[in-house]
């Protein structure tokens, strides 16, 4: 509104401004939200950092860290290991698969989508155990870390689907009709098109399911070969056989940056377009 | 360049008839319209000749070869949707160059077509923009230049110009005719608005519930429409009912004469219609003249009526003119539009027989 426009006669005397207005409310449970928020996620992860910079004798140590480059170095480089593997098998049954649910109509399709969203209610414990089950003596696998990047496979696939099933409905098919005229095969059409345009979803599935596969133990803790730990595992480990000693918590804290930083990342490359899925806004 | 045939093509979801029995025959270098309401089976009919909608019978050919199975990236065909579906991610120049790039054209003939082909359409000097940068015009006009980079054979619209606004689609669409004549590629255009149509095709073709109700010219189709329903779509059209009384002298190119609001009145020569048939007599309102001055003797049709209401349009004047408790509306422009504004009471209205079309009355005639 512009001064210069005149103000509509007011019907009603301006009212003394009320201590409990609703808008007054309103404002006050949204502080109320931040601090709670900021109590139960921030504050434990800086009581955290704090602990594990504490040298013997309320010192200040950064030689607490020297493990994380040290043996939990391979801690990480394994966790890294399984959640590439993961990742890539994820994403490639994840992309042609969003594709056909989105492009084809078959039969069975609705259940076919219920069916694969089903790891993600089913707690990570009894996904462990019947692992074990069909591992051990159904199949006599000897355990490997193929095992568990299956394991983590199926347990996150739906998180790598569903974005990318979000992404590929909010794209007009338009786009690959017009590619198809202009000549270009469904190959071409994909991956110069569609793979582009869906980009903001496909990463959300990525990051989603980097952060679970990352952080993720009590799979792991039941299907892991012997000479795999990851670094999750490792904390847990530790933990339960050494109580909380700050050199743990500094392994806590570095894992607790790498999946901070995988979401800063993702958010400075796609900004809120992740909300959509596409580059369409 | 080439010619195009549509084999008595016909498109059935499930047993809904989509397209039925579609024939016609597209000369090169020529521009048709396919013309109709929504859900007629145009845009079906224009995405079979594509090929991104399978025919469930019927061939369609390009100069003779048999496309009807190929899929749209083998015919050659270059198509203008109803929204640019510019690929947002690449630039105006990448999404040009796209159709040549993925036939693994060279680097720099590519570039040197998207000069040609940005020139083309007025757009010199766009090429690093982003499709969300250009204005709605200007994005259909990369559209128009991504299509024609691909030297196409046969130039397909559907409906390029609905998502713009009025004077937008004005001038668009004499650009889209421009190109189409420079490049001397056949067009196949669908729209639903006639004044679309009849300013830029060589031929017009009326569909309706899936079937060709005319082809012709904008005079065939304006002066001479075959069937009652093309006498409706195409303009504003006064339908009288009436009875065939006789015919208005001897021999077969003699008009007939129709018994309608209690009058007798002089219609033009229509073949296959016999005395005492059901008619609808059509008489355009921009037909009919006001008399204002004499009796009205040079026209052979004289009604007389009250005036209802007008209309002032701006440029043009709709009368609605009571006759016999049926509402005829007459268009009147230039001075006489004003003046009319300030009249009431009754008027006396002339037309000409030859402007008079009479058409058999169809039973089940929605």
């Amino acid at each position: 509104m512009s001064a210069a426009t005149t103000p509509l006669p007011r019907t009603a005397p301006a009212q003394a401004p009320r201590r409990f207005s609703r808008r007054r409310l309103g404002e006050l449970s949204a502080h109320i939200y931040v601090w709670i928020v900021l109590f139960v996620f921030v504050l434990p992860f800086l009581t955290l950092l704090g602990y594990s910079l504490t040298g013997p004798g309320g010192t200040y140590a950064v030689q607490n860290f020297q493990y994380v480059l040290g043996s939990f170095g391979d801690n990480l480089r394994q966790s890294f290991l399984v959640a590439a593997l993961t990742l890539a098998i994820n994403l490639l049954i994840a992309l042609p698969g969003a594709y056909a649910i989105v492009r084809y109509q078959f039969p069975g399709k609705r259940t076919l989508y219920s069916l694969v969203t089903l790891p993600l209610y089913v707690p990570g414990a009894v996904i462990g155990i019947s692992l074990v089950l069909v591992y051990n003596f159904t199949y006599h696998l000897t355990t490997s870390i193929w095992g568990l990047v299956f394991a983590m496979a199926v347990g996150t696939f739906p998180l790598m689907l569903s974005p990318i099933v979000v992404a590929m409905k909010d794209l007009p098919i338009a786009f690959e009709e017009a590619a198809a005229c202009l000549g270009a095969t469904r190959l071409q059409t994909f991956w110069r098109i569609v793979f582009p345009l869906i980009g903001p979803g496909v990463s959300a599935g990525l990051m989603l399911t980097f952060i679970i596969v990352f952080n993720e133990y009590l799979v792991t803790l039941f299907v892991h070969p012997p000479n795999v730990t990851t670094a999750p595992l490792r904390v847990f480990n530790l933990v339960r056989t050494a109580g909380l000693a700050p050199t743990t918590a500094a392994l806590a804290v570095t894992m607790q940056l790498i999946s901070f930083g995988a979401i800063l990342v993702f958010f400075r490359v796609f900004g809120t377009r992740y909300l959509k899925g596409t580059y369409l806004i | 360049m080439s010619t195009v045939r549509l084999d008595r093509i016909s498109k059935l979801y499930g047993t809904t008839v989509a397209v039925d029995d579609f024939e016609l025959e597209v000369a090169d270098g020529e521009f048709v319209t396919l013309l109709g309401p929504s859900g007629c089976g145009k845009t079906t009919t224009l995405r079979m000749i594509a090929g991104l909608v399978e025919p469930s019978g019927g061939r369609i050919l390009f100069d003779d070869q048999d496309v009807t199975w190929l899929p749209p990236r083998k015919r050659n065909i270059g198509f203008v949707f109803q929204t640019p579906a510019l690929f947002p991610h690449l630039s105006v120049a990448d999404n040009i160059a796209f159709g040549l790039s993925v036939k693994g054209e060279k680097k720099d003939a590519i570039a040197t077509r998207v000069e040609e082909m940005l020139a083309m359409v007025g757009l010199k000097g766009y090429g690093a923009r982003l499709p969300a940068q250009l204005s709605g015009g200007q994005q259909q006009r990369v559209a128009l230049a991504r299509v024609l980079a691909t030297d196409p054979r046969v130039l397909l619209f559907d409906e390029p110009l609905s998502a713009l606004d009025k004077n937008l689609r004005d001038t668009l669409k004499y650009s889209i005719l421009d190109l189409q004549r420079r490049t001397g590629k056949t067009a196949i255009y669908v729209t639903h608005d006639q004044s679309e149509a009849f300013a830029i095709s060589d031929r017009i073709v009326v569909m309706n519930n899936g079937r060709i109700e005319q082809i012709g010219t904008q005079t065939d189709i304006y002066l001479q429409p075959e069937t009652p329903y093309v006498a409706e779509f195409i303009g504003a059209n006064n339908g009288l009912r009436g009875t065939v009384a006789g015919r208005d002298g001897d021999g077969d190119d003699a008009g007939w004469l129709i018994e309608a609001l209690g009058h007798t009145i002089r219609g033009a020569a229509r073949p296959g219609l016999s005395v005492g048939q059901s008619v609808v007599a059509y008489v355009r309102p921009e037909d009919i003249e006001i008399v204002e001055d004499g009796d009205g003797a040079k026209f052979a049709n004289v009604l007389d009526g009250t005036i209802d209401r007008v209309i002032f349009e701006g440029a043009t004047a709709q009368v609605r003119v009571d006759i016999g408790g049926r509402e005829i509306r007459v268009d009147v422009s230039g001075n006489e539009r004003l003046t009319l504004m300030r009249r009431d009471g009754t008027v006396r209205l002339g037309f000409d027989p030859v402007t008079v079309i009479p058409a058999a009355e169809q039973v089940a005639a929605s």
